[in-house]
């Protein structure tokens, strides 16, 4: 059986993998997956995202067969995923640990999966150079696992999973090993190969900066639980709920009550648009992104804005490119975070200063309270 | 000094070792730090001094021929006793015995040693991964001497195999004193041996390179030979040495399960030194086995890489 020929097989269905009401109960109390439910479209690069903990591994492992529900289907292409053997399956996995073959070489390991899958021993070595030329390891192919940095073994390992051209790609973190800098480069260089291939990806990480830069699609997880699939602008301009609010970006959270307007919060009202429809005069929990927040000298300029407040700052964190301001709202009884750019322009304002914050009623998005 | 009152004192065994202490700084002065490492050794190399002279003894014992008149070694020197030893189909047939048979326990001992910890390793449930480990070691308390003498009761003519066997009207079977029960109380005595040395080198194989091979292609026994075998390596070849190397030199389980007829090396030259008190002769079999076992470990080494036994492989 070879790539190619099990790719055809979904030629004519859009939606390469559809989860529907997928539990994962290990018996060790809470549920590390519950009722999941998504469908990803073919070519699509979909990331879960979601803490430590929050089964992202177990749903990854489940999609690749490596693990049964205890209750709900997972579809690839139609067929159940642990229909088949795991070495009958379409299916290239990046592991966590990269999990290379230390005694054989870079060629060698990329080689593996041809000659398991038995390809014609004329075409391997063509292919493999290809895969390894698409990875930027062209001239590595005599050389052993340890001799490699890092970001290179990273490579192999993708190239490995992608050589016999699976349906399905499965990533389980595979930088969180990595410095800042190295790990940056290599979301580009995922984002650059899944888009030259096609091939349906399914991505996992904790890091919302990568689900942003890398994926199509953002699933974001929570205990266990589904809290949002969307794609990347989508999810950050529309979080669904306060968890996702709090997990993708810097925010801000107000605690009030349901107005006409917006929300009051310690008996000030604060202009916001309501996400879902919450009646007057219920307990709700606003949310601003810490780029929304606008911020002045007392009296200065914040035209536009429907919202103006008065507070003193707490502290700044100089972050390069922008400050980000901690500041007291005493009529809020609350501090927002405001991320602050260009401060060159200016001398930033000193801790302890007075200072007006203002915002825009659409940015202040309002969700039901919950208890978080 | 900072005592909290003048009656004041520190614990006994603070003092103890302050003293211990203060004996070791007169007779090993700071100054001399640098050489400590030597000081540990020193016991080793004193060890294997006494072994050089005891082989240099040996060495010289077997150059001398027995003198049955007088039963005094020859003043001179002479190659006789290896020359003895290498013309007498008795003690080739003893040589190829001990090979044949050290080879063969070694490969049966190893086939049986790995799936077991393969078990032992990859097991989840503790309670199976402790009576593994007990049903492995149980045996090893007991001794060499009691367990062959449990095989004697065990598979004896009339013992309890044979008693099972008759019940179901099979004529009593010859079980003992033959190739075959020397090499099966050989296994069964080296088994735990093999398994304590491959453990370390499959726990340093991540199960996730498994579940990896998988993903990609690989059935169960390709998996077995592709990945877990090469990558054991290093473990078999360290456990194949002290299997081979035991067996090769076996004295109890050869003379207690062969029954004197399945002699090995290590028999036929207790019986020069004990029995038949020619000394020289039983040296030049010692000698030969060593330089025997010596050729064949260091063929290992060559073919492998002596680097192959550090559990970080090659460079
Ligand atoms: N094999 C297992 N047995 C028992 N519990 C498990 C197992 N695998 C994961 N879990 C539990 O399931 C939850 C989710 O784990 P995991 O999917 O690894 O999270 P993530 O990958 O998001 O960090 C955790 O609470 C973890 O302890
Ligand atoms: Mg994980």
């Amino acid at each position: 059986m070879s790539g190619g020929s099990s790719a055809e097989s979904t030629a004519g269905n859009p939606v390469a993998v559809v989860a529907q009401g997928v539990d994962m109960d290990f018996g060790t109390g809470a549920m590390a997956v519950k009722n999941a439910a998504f469908s990803l479209e073919r070519g699509r690069f979909l990331t879960i995202l979601g803490p430590s903990g929050s089964g992202k591994t177990t749903l990854l492992r489940m999609i690749a067969g490596f693990q049964t529900p205890t209750r709900g289907t997972i579809l690839i292409g139609g067929r159940p995923a642990d229909a088949v053997a795991p070495h009958r399956r379409s299916v290239g996995m990046v592991f966590q640990k990269l999990a290379l073959f230390p005694h054989m070489t870079v060629e060698e390991n990329v080689a593996f999966p041809l000659k398991m899958r038995r390809f014609n021993p004329r075409e391997i070595p063509e292919r493999v150079a290809h895969y390894l030329d698409l990875v930027r390891l062209a001239g590595f192919s005599k050389r052993r696992i340890n001799a490699l940095s890092g970001g290179q073994q990273q490579r192999v390992a993708i190239a490995r999973a992608l050589v016999f051209e699976p349906e399905l790609l499965l990533l389980d973190e595979p930088l969180a090993a990595l410095d800042r800098k190295l790990r940056e480069e290599m979301q580009l260089e995922f984002r650059r190969i899944q888009k030259e291939l096609g091939v349906t990806t399914i991505n996992v990480t904790h890091d919302q900066r990568e689900a942003l830069v890398v994926s199509d699609e953002i699933i974001v997880m929570d205990q266990g639980e589904i809290q949002q699939q969307a794609s990347p602008v989508g999810m950050y301009r529309r979080p669904a709920n306060p968890f996702v609010a709090h997990f993708i970006g810097v925010s801000s959270f107000l605690t009030g009550r349901r107005t006409g307007t917006g929300l009051t919060v310690n008996g000030t009202e604060c202009a916001g648009q309501a996400v879902d429809d919450i009646a007057p005069g219920l307990a709700a929990q606003g949310a601003i992104r810490a780029e929304q927040v606008r911020i002045a000298a007392p009296g200065g300029d914040l035209s536009g804005c429907d919202t103006v407040l008065e507070g003193q700052v707490s502290d700044s964190i100089f972050e390069g490119e922008r400050l980000l301001y901690f500041v007291r709202l005493p009529a809020l009884e609350t501090t927002v975070q405001i991320y602050h750019h260009d401060p060159a322009e200016q001398a930033p304002y000193a801790r302890g200063a007075t200072v007006s914050v203002g915002w825009n009623a659409r940015d202040l998005l309002i969700f039901p309270a919950k208890d978080r | 000094m900072p005592n909290p009152s003048p009656d004041f004192r520190y614990p006994l065994r603070w003092r103890l070792m302050d003293g211990v202490e203060r004996l070791a700084d007169t007779l090993w002065p700071r100054s001399m730090s640098r050489h400590t490492g030597w000081l540990f050794i020193t016991p080793a190399i004193l060890l294997v001094g006494l072994l050089v002279l005891g082989l240099i003894q040996i060495g010289d014992a077997s150059l001398r021929v027995l003198d049955t008149a007088t039963f005094l070694p020859s003043e001179d020197w002479s190659l006789t006793n290896y020359r003895k030893a290498l013309a007498s189909s008795t003690y080739l047939t003893v040589a190829w015995r001990s090979l044949s048979g050290a080879v063969l326990v070694t490969v049966l001992t190893l086939i049986l040693a790995f799936p077991y910890a393969y078990a032992l390793v990859r097991v989840r449930k503790a309670w199976i991964r402790k009576a593994l480990l007990i049903t492995l070691f149980l045996p090893f308390f007991i001794g060499q001497v009691v367990r062959a003498y449990g095989w004697l009761i065990i598979l004896g003519n009339s013992g309890m195999v044979n008693e099972a066997l008759s019940l179901v009207g099979v004529a009593p079977m010859r079980l003992l004193f033959n190739y075959g029960a020397v090499v099966f109380g050989l296994v069964q005595y080296m088994l735990p041996f093999a398994v304590l040395l491959l453990v370390p080198a499959l726990t340093a194989i991540p199960e996730e390179t498994e579940t990896a091979a998988g993903s990609l292609g690989a059935s169960w026994p390709r998996i077995l030979w592709h990945v877990l075998l090469p990558m054991a390596k290093p473990g078999l070849i360290g456990a194949g040495l002290v299997v081979f190397t035991l067996t090769l030199t076996d004295f109890a389980v050869p003379a207690m399960l062969g029954g004197g007829s399945q002699d090995y090396i290590a028999n036929a030259i207790y019986d020069q030194f004990f029995r038949t008190a020619d000394q020289g002769l039983g040296s030049a079999l010692a000698l030969m086995l060593v330089a025997a076992g010596s050729v064949l470990v260091g063929l290992v080494f060559m073919v492998f890489g002596a680097g192959t036994l550090a559990m970080g492989g090659r460079k």
